[in-house]
């Protein structure tokens, strides 16, 4: 019986998941304010798109009125109504509240008792210890960060100079170590401790808000960073690594920048110091391979109109010559007949008696 | 759609079609891959040099330089020729399927070589007796007629053509906007399609030969009176076959113009054109009435031995 079509077996489909990786790097001079030149002034960038509402901020790779620009992070900060800071916010309070609450309640879950779990510096919930209540969030876009960012692959450099020379002084903040190490406590998924190196002119204070140079977490299904405010505090002030107090917002201490000035106006002072961004991207690529198993008796014939003249193949000259056929293209087909996926090759292939071959045809979803 | 660079290894570039996707995107189950075919669509065998004076090495030098296109998403675009698998390897000759324009009602319309299709009766009129012009609005005897089989006189057509090589299944693929299939010359009303993909070409499949119904016969049970070899003098009946050797089966129908064809001149309008009768003397109109029309390919596919054709096909309105 002639046929053009060969059924699959039950061990010629297989299904793999394969990781693909990118790395992202995003450097400074996109986000840190001197995008569209000197003239422009920090917040007035035209890759930085603000909201009326005031409470977060978008950064695009490209003006973002462009349809080429693409979304790279949103920024916003967020405080805790258990930061001493949070009473006597006089900007924007109930949105800083509400965005730290919106965040932890999101990113870490709920109590027992159905409150808000706040972001413990260590990670390590149940022991107490330190809370990050005063936070400068990071939202990756799923255009970088697709589906998680790589552990152990976060790296941030921050400039922690004067105001005017942000980038004198280079801090370095990563999740080293988080291959091995990281938690899995949160609700939203597996999240990294993010920690700086203490030494090298950056110290550790004694009592800080900061211990052993923990800043931040990185959340890496959610592609959410967030950052201590203590990290721009002096190591006398409530922070932990730098010497002295790094304003935030110009003249203002971190403190101080997220009690009397705006969202937005941190997000700008925060954009200002950031000098580097770089991780790698995870795709989780689910692949099913077919192994389309070509026996030397099969395919050995074409229907292509040129195969025949006068019904007679044009490949052969006598009956004893072995049939020959050539493939470009392996179609999948459904029971129906319907075709629903298509290979193509290189090449052509040549098919006769005198050979077998296995086309392997992977589908990622 | 660019070439596949096939300057070092063998690559594969593999797409879900958009069949393919659609089903997918259902998530009823319907997108379930249970086998395979293989295509060589870019071929031409006529390059395959058997008599190359260099040798063997050398016969299938230029077929094996063809380059090849990236992968079509367009499902009814790709895997139009298929290769076949069948386990003898001492076949000389493999049958072809080809339009029968000798029967009193399958000829075939001058001006296409395939066949009109007269969306109303009062177009239909207009045509007279012209040859290949089917009712769309009440299909009479008229009809398209598509033989399978040997098409060589190296073969004599008295010999029974081998079961192998026999079509058992046939799949027609129309447009479903322009018009439906029927049998109603053989008494077969409009026959539902088996499925109508995204792009709303509509897929029929007919199975025989079963002598009481329309679709597929033997073809030389057909007319038996006419392939008995002692009435005719064993003198191949000119008038009633068109393959020369070998017999397998034929497939009948014909084509009903859809709702909207009849209705409306939307689709004429956006797929076609018009012209005065005077302007369409080949398919057997004249004089000063403007007449509507769609050009379309009815394609006709063996499910098993592979083979495909192409039948243009005109849909002409009156305007």
């Amino acid at each position: 019986m002639a046929t053009v079509f060969k059924t699959f077996q039950n061990n010629d489909i297989n299904s793999t998941r394969t990781l693909l990786h990118e790395s992202i790097p995003l450097t400074g001079t996109i986000v840190s304010g001197t995008y569209g030149g000197a003239s422009v002034t920090l917040g007035n960038e035209p890759n930085i798109k603000n909201y009326s509402h005031g409470m977060f901020q978008s950064v695009y790779d490209y003006p973002y009125l462009s349809s080429s620009a693409n979304h790279i992070f949103d920024l916003t900060i967020g405080v805790s109504t258990g930061s001493a800071l949070s009473s006597s916010i006089t900007s924007q309070q109930a949105k800083k509240v509400n965005l730290y609450n919106q965040m932890a309640g999101t990113l870490m879950g709920y109590d027992a008792n159905g409150n808000i779990i706040r972001f413990d510096q260590d990670g390590d919930i149940a022991a107490g210890g330190n809370k990050i209540d005063d936070a400068i969030f990071i939202n990756f876009a799923r255009l970088l960060q697709k589906d998680e960012i790589k552990k152990g692959s976060f790296n941030i450099v921050i400039g922690v100079g004067d105001y005017t020379t942000t980038m004198t002084d280079l801090l370095t903040i990563t999740d080293n170590g988080a291959e091995n190490n990281y938690r899995t406590n949160a609700s939203v998924g597996d999240y990294g401790i993010l920690s700086c190196s203490v030494g090298g002119g950056f110290v550790q204070g004694t009592g800080s808000n900061i211990n052993n140079g923990l800043v931040g977490l990185v959340f890496y299904q959610a592609g959410v960073v967030m950052l201590t405010s203590s990290l721009f505090m002096g190591t006398g002030s409530g922070g932990g690594v730098i010497a002295g107090n790094v304003p935030l917002v110009s003249g203002k201490t971190a403190d101080d920048s997220f009690q009397t000035e705006t969202i937005e106006e941190n997000c700008n002072a925060f954009r200002n110091r950031i000098n580097d961004i770089s991780f790698n991207n995870t795709t989780e690529l689910n692949s099913t391979i077919h192994f389309c198993r070509i026996n030397n008796n099969e395919f050995n014939y074409s229907a292509n109109p040129t195969y025949v003249s006068s019904s007679k193949l044009v490949v052969k000259n006598t009956q004893l010559d072995a049939p020959v056929s050539y493939f470009t293209t392996v179609g999948l087909y459904s029971a129906d007949n319907e075709l629903l996926a298509v290979a193509k090759l290189s090449e052509p292939l040549k098919k006769d008696p005198s050979n077998e071959m296995i086309v392997r045809v992977r589908l990622d979803y | 759609m660019g070439f596949l660079d096939n300057s070092g290894d063998i690559i594969l570039d593999a797409v879900l079609t958009d069949t393919g996707r659609f089903r997918l995107a259902k998530g009823d189950g319907s997108f379930k891959i249970v086998k395979f075919a293989l295509g060589d669509d870019e071929i031409n065998y006529g390059l395959y040099n058997k008599n190359h004076a260099s040798g063997s090495a050398f016969f299938d030098l230029e077929v094996l330089q063809t380059p090849v296109f990236e992968a079509f998403t367009n499902n009814t675009s790709t895997m139009q020729y298929k290769l076949l698998s069948i386990p003898r390897t001492n076949l000389l000759y493999l049958p072809v399927l080809k339009i029968n324009s000798v029967t009193t009602n399958s000829k075939t319309n001058s001006g296409n070589d395939g066949f009109v299709l007269a969306v109303n009766t009062t177009t239909k009129t207009d045509f007279g007796t012209t040859e290949g012009v089917i009712n769309g609005e009440a299909p009479a005897a008229e009809h398209i007629r598509i033989d399978q089989g040997l098409d060589t006189t190296e073969v004599s057509w008295t010999f029974t053509i081998d079961a192998d090589l026999k079509e058992t299944q046939y799949i027609v693929e129309v447009d479903n906007r322009l018009g439906v299939l029927s049998g109603r010359f053989a008494g077969v009303g409009i026959t539902p399609p088996s499925f109508i993909d995204d792009d709303m070409v509509a897929s029929y499949y007919f199975s025989g030969p079963r002598p009481s119904t329309a679709y597929v016969n033997d073809i030389r049970t057909i007319n038996a009176q006419a392939w008995n070899n002692a009435s005719n003098n064993n003198t191949f009946p000119s008038a009633e076959g068109t393959i020369q050797g070998p017999q397998g089966t034929a497939l009948r129908f014909q084509i009903e113009s859809s709702i909207d064809l009849k209705n409306s001149n939307f689709l004429f309008e956006k797929l076609g054109s018009s012209a005065l009768g005077s302007a369409l003397t080949s398919f057997g109109l004249s004089g000063a009435s403007t007449y509507n029309y769609i050009d379309t390919i009815v394609k006709v596919t063996g499910a098993t031995t592979g083979y495909r054709l192409d039948i243009p096909v005109r849909f002409i309105k009156k305007a």
